[in-house]
């Protein structure tokens, strides 16, 4: 009985000690957030001093949060990357179930050769389609726009597979056949009937979607030019070529960064996980 | 509202629903937000610190020419170059004027050089006289077949600048130094172990083998070079390999004396005012950054000409540079080349320069201004204008070559590679090194060629 | 089933197969063209062959890349999957309190974002005042505190920092294999008197075999791709002697700063074969093990 004992306080040490380790760097970034320039390479974390537990809490700034909002703008940039993330989440995730509703649970012609073609798209790497994907939105004439950039990821194979795999156990056929015995057009089907029973999927890759655009940076860095429409990936990482010495400064910019989606990751923490592991397990 | 509610329930978890709302109103805000017009004829540059000396003259010419007022735009450096590049390649919007650092400006020399994307300003220069009034070599970089594409904001001399607080204290007599010999020779009393742990903690100079910017500045004081005249690759000149062979005696081996500090980092900073090094080869505009990053250094320092690399020779050396070009694209170019003399060729904005930046102009008819010979207390009160106009006219050309930068990977590959074979084989006389040395340099010398000739764009005959 | 005239799939298809086309399968195909030529911009194009790929062939830049890159996919895969596998197994232990929150604390790292890891870890390996160098020299004093992670070691770095960002990660995937191992087979292998160690390899490994593979490959394949990581962190360079520089990190400075569509195009090629490859390679191992 006793070695069990042991045997679980050892688990939960080693597991703290992890926990910590894990967490340190974002203690670093906050601290570094708080402090001035100077102080910032004087010590790792909170700034020396005579305050309480020798901390000069006096020292501590939100001086770089005000030129970060104030002087530098980034709350157009902030702007963009909650745009441009939002937007696509929701148009991935509609398009995507459309897709997958069909391929999961529409019988017609050539649904095999759609499917196979969904599962090979899964393997296409993105950096073999960056060169002539830019040439191309040359040739549209949509570099530097919200559009090039949105467009052509606007239904990724890794989504439509999802939700096919999700729909095909999680939307029996006999509730379809009933809705369409009672002439309920495909449409009607679709939206007040298939979704709600998708909800978790639904909600799992809205977060991946909105994570996925919030964090790019190639696609951004080079198909938008203008200061305007660039997003916080591409925005902070300027700022740090102008201003890289100032490391206090970054560390706000990265913070103001993570903080939205780690917000909304707090709200949809269930649905992401079982999105992402669902696919792997059952697939 | 309730059965609204329950109804939206019924599709989105209440995350989803945060992701929805925020998609509806940033989308609203977005459409309504106007496009943000830079107001006046867009100026691109990349250095911070120019931003702030140009903002109130602009302002001022902009009171004075209300029918071409200019709106400047401060780029991070490799924002700058893509857009440019963008802009000169694909057409996407580019400023009227642009100015920024010469490594970037040379990816703009790449292709025929009736394409390259900037007015030629040769003709302009010499009809109104103004190409006399600068330093010639500083016009190099800029130039690329014959034909000079802009005017350069800058000389950059180099000179050595010493922990003259140390120095001195130990009694050492820096004029007695003439040579690179004699510096490390007087200043050897000088390094230190403190903890006596083997690993020096006070070094004589600031030098490394991934230190490109070192190295090429001591290939160039030297005499040697990475392109010839006509943007040929040159690497393997015999004068390159002796630096290169020299400086692993610096950097590695029983005669050590050299260390890494980096020149912009926090830490860099900390390790300069802390002694790590001595000295350090300072630019002119690395002396200025210093006043802003690194105040405890203040009084502390002293400036001295670079030690030569052989009796006789040049007391300095150059590093990096900055020109203002104008954009074929442009509808103002005359405003744009109105502007551009208005800037450069001003007593105002060189004394301001030199005030806020240490850096001197390169207009030859400015040298004689009266604040160059200001006593300057951050290095102790010597007069640091005059002594690096001083050296100004002994500063060596520089190459336009759009393949600097590589050019520049290569030389500290080299240079990586030969410390690692002197550190292996424990060989480290100039003599031997400088026959290893000779073999890399060849080596990257062929890759290079290569790599140009690989460019079908560039149709004049690049191999050698 | 009554076969209606069947518009509604393909309309509820339209969106996908739309992008599909235009997107990836109309580039994919130009692609093959492009990496037959040379460009100056999207603008300025120049038919040259197979050039780009003999080129490629004898490119020191493209063959450092390729080792820079294996070395990350390598460290990548016998440190972080390990790690990770460590961490589910002590989460996975029954009558656990606060799973839900050493989970999230786990997988809050992988939230953070390339481009910001980056950002974030960049003053961590500083010299002599990173956070990285001085908590080492507090613990081992004959650490150098100028320890030049990223001038030096930069690769070793990038695996430190991505095995934070991506542990938790790839715990969560193991953790799910680990709760779906089926508990009767474990108990009648104690039952069976097997120990410990006998139950995880003979029960407990080949029960998440399928989903391990899955994730080995998602990361080999991610590892591959490594570019944010390292071009932020170095701030838009690939660090002394390119060792910093990273295959899609080649393919990026030819295609957008030299601004050469058609070598960058010829160098997704041979990433993506070398992808397909591992891919392969990987299926027949684990069809191997599988047929056990």
């Amino acid at each position: 009985m006793n070695s069990k004992r042991t045997a679980q306080s050892i688990v939960y040490l080693m597991l703290v000690v992890f926990a910590t380790i894990t967490l340190i760097p974002f203690a670093h970034m906050l601290a570094g957030a708080v402090k001035t320039k100077l102080d910032f390479a004087a010590t790792l974390f909170l700034p020396a001093g005579d305050g309480f537990l020798g901390i000069g809490w006096d020292r501590i700034t939100l001086e770089n949060f005000y030129r970060l909002f104030f002087e530098l703008e980034i709350s157009r940039a902030l702007l963009n990357s909650l745009f441009l993330s939002s937007v696509h989440a929701i148009l991935t995730v509609l398009f995507c179930s459309m897709g997958g509703y069909a391929l999961a649970k529409l019988n017609f012609k050539g649904r095999n050769f759609v499917t196979t073609l969904v599962l090979t798209a899964l393997i296409i790497p993105g950096p073999l389609l960056l060169a002539p994907g830019f040439q191309l939105l040359y040739q549209l004439d949509l570099l530097n726009t919200y559009t090039g950039l949105l467009l052509p990821g606007l239904t990724p194979a890794f989504g439509v597979f999802l939700f096919r795999q999700a729909m095909i156990n999680g939307v029996p056929n006999e509730l379809l056949e009933a809705a369409r015995i009672d002439g309920a057009g495909e449409a009607r089907i679709f939206f007040e009937l298939v979704l709600p029973l998708v909800r978790p999927m639904m909600g799992a890759f809205l977060m991946i979607s909105f994570m996925g655009t919030w964090n790019n940076f190639i696609g951004p860095q080079i198909i938008l030019q203008s200061p305007d429409l660039q997003p916080l990936s591409v925005a902070l990482n300027n700022l740090k070529g102008i201003y890289g010495t100032d490391y206090a400064l970054i560390m706000a910019g990265t913070l103001v960064s993570i903080a939205p989606v780690m917000c909304i990751f707090l709200l949809l923490q269930r649905e992401f996980i079982a999105g992402l592991t669902g696919g792997a397990v059952k697939g | 509202m309730k059965a609204f509610r329950a109804w939206i329930s019924r599709f989105l978890s209440p995350g989803a629903l945060v992701i929805l709302t925020i998609a509806v109103v940033t989308s609203l805000i977005v459409a309504s937000l106007p496009t943000k017009e830079v107001k006046g004829i867009p100026f691109w540059i990349s250095a911070i610190v120019h931003y702030e000396a140009y903002t109130p003259l602009i302002k001022e010419w902009n009171e004075q020419h209300p029918e071409s007022e200019f709106g400047i735009t401060l780029l991070n450096a490799r924002a700058l170059e893509r857009r440019m590049l963008s802009g000169f390649l694909s057409g996407s919007p580019v400023a009227d004027l642009i100015e920024t650092h010469l490594a970037i400006v040379a990816k703009a020399f790449l292709g025929p050089v009736d394409e390259i994307g900037f007015v030629d300003l040769t003709e302009r220069l010499h009809r109104e006289g103004i190409y006399d009034q600068i330093n010639t070599p500083s016009f190099a970089p800029y130039t690329s077949r014959g034909h000079i594409f802009g005017i350069p904001h800058d000389v950059h001399p180099v000179l050595l600048s010493y922990r003259a607080d140390i120095v001195e204290a130990a009694g050492i007599d820096v004029s007695q130094i003439e040579t690179w010999e004699d510096y490390f020779r007087v200043m050897r009393p000088l390094m230190r172990d403190y903890d006596s742990d083997g690993r020096p903690d006070r070094y004589l100079m600031t030098a490394s083998e991934t230190r490109g910017d070192v190295i090429t500045m001591l290939i160039l004081q030297a005499g040697g070079s990475l392109f010839d005249q006509d943007d040929r690759p040159n690497f393997n000149d015999p004068i390159n390999a002796e630096v290169l062979a020299r400086l692993t005696t610096w950097i590695t081996g029983p005669k050590q004396a050299c260390t890494d500090v980096p020149a912009f980092t926090a830490a860099g900073h900390r390790q300069r005012l802390d002694g790590v090094v001595i000295a350090t080869m300072t630019p002119d505009w690395m002396a200025g950054s210093w006043k802003i990053e690194n105040p405890g250094l203040s009084g502390k320092l002293k400036l001295m000409p670079l030690p030569a690399w052989r009796k006789g020779g040049i007391r300095t050396s150059v590093a990096g540079g900055t020109m203002i070009g104008i954009a074929k694209t442009s509808h103002h170019i005359d405003e744009s080349w109105a502007l551009i003399k208005h800037l450069y060729l001003s007593p105002k904005l060189a004394e301001h320069m030199y005030r806020t930046t240490t850096i001197i102009s390169p207009v030859k008819t400015l040298w004689n201004q009266p604040f160059y010979d200001e006593p300057d207390p951050f290095f102790s009160g010597q007069p640091t204008g005059r002594m690096y106009i001083d050296q100004a006219p002994d500063v060596p050309s520089r190459p336009s070559s759009p393949y600097n930068e590589a050019a520049g990977q290569k030389i500290v590959s080299a240079m990586i590679a030969l410390r690692a074979y002197a550190d292996s084989n424990k060989i480290y006389d100039e003599p031997t090194l400088k026959i290893e040395a000779q073999r890399l340099l060849d080596q990257e010398q062929q890759s290079l060629v290569r790599l140009i000739s690989r460019n079908v764009f560039l149709l004049e005959d690049k191999t050698p | 089933m009554k076969k209606r005239l069947n518009f509604a799939p393909w309309i509820f298809l339209a969106p996908f197969l739309g992008i599909f086309a235009v997107f990836t399968v109309w580039p994919l195909i130009h692609s093959l063209f492009l990496a037959m030529q040379q460009t100056y911009g999207p603008g300025r194009v120049e038919w040259v062959g197979l050039h780009n790929f003999k080129f490629l062939l004898t490119d020191p830049l493209f063959w450092k890349a390729t080792a820079n890159t294996v070395k990350f996919a390598l460290g990548s895969l016998f440190i972080q999957l390990p790690v990770a596998l460590g961490l589910a197994l002590l989460l996975n232990r029954p009558s656990l309190k606060g799973r839900a929150i050493f989970r999230l604390i786990f997988f809050a790292p992988s939230l953070v974002g390339l481009p910001f890891v980056a950002m974030l870890f960049a003053p961590i390996f500083e010299q002599r005042t990173g956070l990285l160098n001085v908590t080492l020299h507090k613990f081992i004093s004959a650490w150098d505190p100028n320890f030049a992670w990223t001038q030096n070691y930069i690769m070793t770095a990038l695996i430190i920092a991505a095995l934070w960002m991506y542990a938790g990660f790839n715990m969560v995937y193991f953790l799910a294999a680990l709760q779906n191992v089926s508990k009767d087979l474990i108990e009648a292998a104690e039952i069976d008197g097997a120990s410990p160690w006998q139950r995880f390899y003979h029960v407990t490994i080949p029960g998440i075999l399928p989903i391990a593979g899955f994730v080995t490959l998602l990361s080999v394949i991610s590892s591959f791709q490594l570019f944010e990581l390292s071009y932020i962190m170095l701030n838009d360079t690939s660090g002394p002697d390119n060792g910093g520089l990273t295959i899609v990190m080649y393919l990026y400075q030819t295609g957008f700063q030299t601004g050469d569509l058609g070598y960058a195009s010829s160098i997704g090629w041979v990433l993506a074969i070398m992808l397909i490859t591992i891919a392969m390679i990987q299926r027949r191992i684990l069809k191997r093990h599988e047929e056990y």
